[in-house]
């Protein structure tokens, strides 16, 4: 089980639940954590790829340090908007959120 | 076989609460059940022998954004939130894609060839990621830097109280 198909399925399922979470949440907050555990399927892979096929190297790490850099500024960012949205429509519902309709 | 028995433990400690998060109404309870799922892939990554991000992981994510998320939960909605219904009008369309796409990756996984033999871990990995950020990588990290500040000035930006 503690093959590279493992580590891969434990990362596709991890993805798959994060798509489904940012594709049927409503709620703002219940976006942003699907959104976090899809770069941490992300970042299983590169882990995983790393150790199995280049052990000799660490270039898988290096890119899940990007990525988890990138997560924490992503997180700043959207959890910045999420308070201002929330502060200026008094709510955090998606459907809420349609000025721009027509 | 011990290797087999701690994997599973950790895919499922992955995996359970990642499912819990997704589907709970209560988003407090989900923001928490994000930090034990995210807790799990550390322990994954430990398992993979990459002992730098695995403190990293628990510092960063399990620690750092995850409070900030509780934070923004805690600030933003009123209870009255948290007993509503959680989907949207096309969470049916949501599971089917996710359904699908673990379907297609599985298949995928059928396929592969076979993975060499892996050799025994060697050893730390922090010397070596330092020496490949600021060597091969350091224009990108640089890059990385600017993001995180740009980001640091964004939210202040975005959450300051408008004067009128």
């Amino acid at each position: 089980m503690a093959t590279l198909t493992g580590y891969l399925l434990v990362g596709a399922l991890l993805m798959a639940l994060g798509l489904y979470g940012a594709l049927a949440r409503r709620n703002l907050l219940g976006i942003l954590i699907g959104i976090e555990l899809m770069f941490n399927a992300a970042n299983i892979n590169f882990v995983a790829f790393n150790r199995f096929l280049y052990p000799g190297q660490s270039l898988g790490q290096v890119a899940a340090i990007f990525v988890m850099a990138l997560a924490a500024a992503e997180a700043v960012v959207g959890l910045a908007l999420v308070l201002t949205i929330y502060r200026s429509f008094r709510t955090v519902l998606t459907e809420h959120l349609n000025l721009l309709k027509g | 076989m011990i290797e087999q028995i701690v994997f599973v433990l950790l895919a499922l400690w992955v995996i359970v609460p990642a499912v819990l998060a997704v589907t709970l109404k209560n988003v407090f309870h989900c923001a928490l059940f994000l930090v034990l799922s995210l807790t799990g892939v550390a322990g994954l990554f430990a398992m993979l022998g990459a002992d730098f991000l695995f403190v990293a992981q628990l510092l960063v994510y399990a620690g750092g954004i995850t409070v900030l998320l509780l934070f923004v939960v805690l600030l933003s909605g009123s209870p009255k939130d948290w007993i509503i219904r959680q989907t949207n009008a096309q969470w049916s369309i949501g599971l089917l894609v996710a359904g699908m796409f673990v379907a297609l990756l599985a298949t995928v996984f059928k396929q592969l060839p076979p993975v060499p033999a892996v050799e025994p871990l060697s050893g730390a990995t922090t010397a070596r990621l330092g020496l490949a950020l600021l060597g091969e990588w350091v224009f990108p990290f640089e890059a990385l830097s600017l993001v995180l500040l740009a980001a640091l000035v964004g939210a202040i930006h975005f959450s300051k109280r408008s004067k009128s």
